[in-house]
């Protein structure tokens, strides 16, 4: 397997070439103002100066391994085996890799800007692990549905483990909240790429570009343990909020949430429930706190492949081997 | 009922192609052009030392170092950059106050060695980096004509966690942050003016 | 058929664990993080002083040029009629009046025995009339940073661990090398006095005196304390007065030594100072040195740029303050004519200013 970096030979040969010229060149440039280093005597002899290295390029290929690793693994937990305790264990892992330990960067969400700004400027580099984080999940998404979303992406593992009370958002406020991304992916996108010069009457907004996703990201500052008070505002925010609402940063707000279900509602395998017309129990329904069960079918786009509806469908409980549906439904039905 | 399932599923088939082919046009696009993961360095030509550094990294303490390029150094004494010299002498003529506000510029005296006269001596400077905050007050003392201009301000990249967007570079006044493929030092500005 | 809560199935240990009380976990964990967080919070950040010097405008030349210049030190000056000279600037070799002759460097200035002025820059040595007319000019190597005229009319310029002799129209006439060629010397200064000539070596941090092949006779500055001169800056340089006293800088030491020509030391004046207007200031100073006719010692600083003109034993007589000279120059190019004026090149401005002395006896003060 090639090197993540794929940097072309003569590049890699070039490079320390380029940093010595660099420092040569800077030393020509101070030569007016400083001769060549005088003999100071004695057994002294110039300490050779630590420059530390940047992370190391194939840290970056295990980021891109244990992305597609996940991506696979919550595909298969969600749909051959459509366990809740599976992909509730998955998202702990990758919350605990992709959170707490790369502390939240690089993720998707962030790499919307990188390729917009890649796309716009030819001039912008971006390095293949970053093309990776932008493009794999979309590709599961096409094939499998937002398993990202539940599984893999450390900002909805904080929201789903945070969620004690799911309270119902009545459905025309969803209706309209569920805009949130497209607007906050549009917004984000134009400064991404070009930033924002306008002048309205007196009024002048000059914004060079900005990568807003990464300055209003709700828990970088959670995964780093530290941040400047208006980061730490917006995690409590969100990480209070989601005690109640399920998941409202994924649902009404994660740009690339919305590019995940626009790709996800023609998914070719899908988290699917179908209505059984002797039973239409609706439980599924009740157990979803997301608002992606819609007349008994997990809605494909809102759905975040997070199990929970096939941890409650008394068929399913059946298959994993517990009692019969029958039973279960003689346990529920009121005398 | 099938003519809706089959239409349905043209419509997901063609919306899969479509999405596979824009995915994959794009990122082959973007692929063609890629490198290796871009850095963000300090350009030691255009910092004017604004104690932003020191308050805008996302660390509480910065990323960025005070570093001392020891082949521009002058070993100096009586170093600008180290001690204040304004400030009141001591009975041997030496000034005694600093200007590192976390006295992270450390001193030790090298070479040949005239234990009675301090000013017989070449002293080697580093600075501490557990001390160092990015203030960058002996950057500026170090500066030309006073100083040789040895100290400049570096992002350390073991402790740099490599933002995707450097939040220094967001507020940097003189646009001194820049985006490098391959770290290193950017090369200076050309500093001869040339008059017409 | 009756539902009976009782006989419902307890959730397992395990269903307890991840449904009832992961999530009150999480929720804590979070919080408890956030605080974490909040109590790891950076100080207020200090008023950056730094942001009003840089400015914004497009006007400014080089950002480190505006913001150095703002934290310079200002200079003290002597009080009015306390010095036995006053000096005034004459003239100008370059100046604005016709386009300035060197477009990017100015590395030094000399005299000729009939006072005409040779400057060296932009790869170049220029010679001027007493007047300021354009003579003679030739190329010269580009690692070359010092010159002196030979009273017979040769010029030795001298750079990179070698010296070179040019005769009448910049012909070269000889020339040999300084030093080891493995790690050439770097020569800042070079006098001719008779068939001796002294370079003085930053890098060795000595004075050579050769002779005319480039042999070594005698090495000035070895009979020391610290055997070598203490030169923070890298730059040395060298006036031989009429007597044959030797004059070298000794910029870590903040003053001037006197030598004889075989080395032996002949005393030294100057000290660090920032207040008294007849210290050295900075961490190395006095850069430049020359000597006139009468004996007299002129030193050119940096950091606060200014000229000084002192007497053999140190007392100052005479002062050129900072106002003539770009504050961001690192050495001011000193020579003395035989009327007793002083030519003091600016490397940053690229001129040549020639101060006078106003009789003493005019003022009534001395």
């Amino acid at each position: 397997m090639n090197s993540l970096t794929q940097v072309p030979a003569w590049l890699r040969r070039a490079a320390p070439i380029a940093l010595v010229a660099a420092m040569a060149a800077s030393s020509v440039v101070w030569a007016q103002y400083q001769k060549a280093p005088p003999d100071f005597g004695g057994s002294y002899s110039f300490p050779t100066p630590t420059h530390p290295e940047p992370k190391a390029d194939w840290m970056h290929v295990v980021d891109v391994a244990a992305l597609v690793t996940a991506l696979s693994a919550g595909a298969w937990l969600v749909l051959r085996r459509r366990t809740r305790g599976g992909v509730l264990a998955l998202s702990v892992v990758s919350l605990a890799y992709f959170g707490f330990y790369r502390q939240g960067c690089i993720c998707p969400i962030g790499a919307i800007q990188n390729v917009t700004a890649g796309l716009v400027d030819p001039r912008y580099t971006i390095s293949l692990g970053v093309l990776a984080f932008f493009f794999l999940p979309l590709v599961f998404a096409l094939l499998f549905g937002r398993v990202f979303c539940g599984g893999v992406c450390a900002l909805g593992a904080v929201q789903d483990l945070v969620l004690v009370r799911p309270v119902t958002v009545p459905e025309k406020l969803d209706r309209i909240l569920r805009w949130g991304p497209y607007l906050y992916l549009g917004i984000a996108v134009l400064f991404a790429g070009w930033g924002l010069h306008v002048t309205l009457g007196g009024w002048q907004i000059d914004v060079g570009r900005r990568f807003l996703i990464c300055a209003w990201d709700p828990f970088v500052s959670l995964f780093r343990i530290s941040g400047a008070f208006h980061m730490l505002a917006i995690g409590g925010v969100f990480i209070v909020g989601g005690m109640f609402v399920g998941r409202p940063y994924c649902r009404w707000l994660c740009p690339y949430g919305g590019l995940l279900a626009l790709a996800s509602r023609v998914a070719w395998k899908n988290v699917s429930i179908t209505p059984n017309k002797e039973t239409d129990c609706g439980l599924c329904a009740g157990a979803c706190p997301f608002g992606a069960i819609e007349r008994l079918r997990a809605h494909r786009g809102r759905c975040v492949s997070c199990a929970r509806c096939y941890e409650s469908c008394p068929f399913e409980i059946e298959r994993r081997g517990g009692p019969s549906a029958e039973v279960q439904f003689a346990r529920l039905v009121k005398p | 009922m099938s003519e809706r399932s089959s239409r349905r599923q043209f419509f997901d088939r063609a919306g899969r192609l479509f999405g596979f082919v824009t995915l994959g046009g794009a990122a082959g696009l973007l692929a063609t052009r890629a490198s290796a993961n871009a850095v963000y360095q300090v350009d030691p030509s255009k910092c004017t030392s604004c104690d932003l550094c020191r308050t805008s990294c996302v660390l509480s303490h910065s990323a960025v170092k005070a570093v001392n390029d020891f082949d521009k150094c002058g070993y100096c004494m009586l170093c600008p950059a180290y001690m204040d010299v304004m400030s009141m002498p001591d009975e041997k003529g030496v000034p005694t106050g600093l200007i590192c506000p976390q006295d992270a510029l450390k001193r030790r005296v090298v070479g040949t060695v005239d234990p009675d006269d301090p000013n017989n001596n070449y002293y080697e400077y580093t600075i501490d980096e557990e001390r160092c905050d990015g203030c960058g007050k002996c950057v500026k003392a170090c500066l030309p004509p006073a100083g040789n201009g040895s100290l400049r301000l570096e992002i350390r990249y073991d402790r740099c966690v490599e933002c995707n967007e450097c939040a220094i570079q967001v507020v940097c006044p003189d646009i001194a942050i820049v985006r490098l493929d391959v770290p290193g030092i950017p090369p200076p500005a050309d500093h001869s003016v040339v008059h017409e | 058929m009756a539902p009976n809560p009782s006989e419902a199935p307890l959730p397992s240990l395990r269903e307890r664990l991840w449904r009832r009380w992961f999530p009150p976990v999480a929720v804590l964990g979070g919080i408890a993080t956030l605080a974490a967080a909040a109590l790891r919070a950076r100080p207020e950040p200090s008023p950056s002083p730094g942001r009003e010097a840089a400015g914004t405008g497009a006007s400014r030349t080089l950002p480190m040029a505006q913001a150095s210049a703002s934290s310079l030190p200002a200079a003290v000056a002597p009080a009015d009629g306390t010095l036995a000279r006053t000096y005034a600037p004459v003239a100008t070799i370059g100046g604005t009046a016709a386009a300035p002759p060197f477009k990017r460097s100015l590395l030094d200035v000399a005299l000729g025995p009939g006072d005409e002025v040779f400057a060296m820059g932009d790869g170049l040595v220029r010679q001027f009339a007493a007047d300021g007319r354009a003579l003679a000019q030739w190329p010269v190597t580009d690692t070359a940073d010092c010159l002196t005229v030979a009273s017979d009319g040769r010029v030795f310029v001298a750079g990179a661990g070698r010296v070179d002799i040019y005769g009448a129209a910049g012909a070269r006439i000889g020339g040999f090398a300084v030093g080891d060629a493995a790690k050439p010397a770097s020569l800042t200064a070079i006098r001719v006095l008779g068939t001796d000539v002294l370079v003085a070596d930053a890098s060795a941090r000595l004075v050579w005196r050769v002779d005319a092949a480039g042999r070594v006779v005698n090495r000035i500055g070895d009979q020391q304390k610290t055997k070598a001169f203490i030169l923070p800056n890298g730059r040395l340089d060298l006036a031989v007065a009429a007597d044959g006293t030797v004059l070298v800088t000794d910029t870590g030491r903040h003053r001037v030594t006197f030598w004889a020509l075989d080395g032996t030391p002949a005393g030294a004046f100057g000290k660090f100072g920032m207040a008294d207007p007849a210290d050295f200031v900075g961490c190395c100073n006095p850069v430049n040195l020359a000597v006139t006719l009468d004996g007299t010692i002129v030193t050119g600083e940096k950091m606060i740029p200014r000229v000084k003109v002192f007497e053999r034993d140190g007392r100052l007589i005479g002062y050129i303050g900072p106002e003539h000279f770009d504050r961001m120059v690192t050495q001011i190019h000193l020579a003395v004519d035989s009327r007793g004026r002083i030519l003091a090149g600016d490397p940053v401005r690229r001129t040549i200013t020639v101060f006078a002395a106003a009789a003493a006896q005019e003022r009534g003060d001395v």
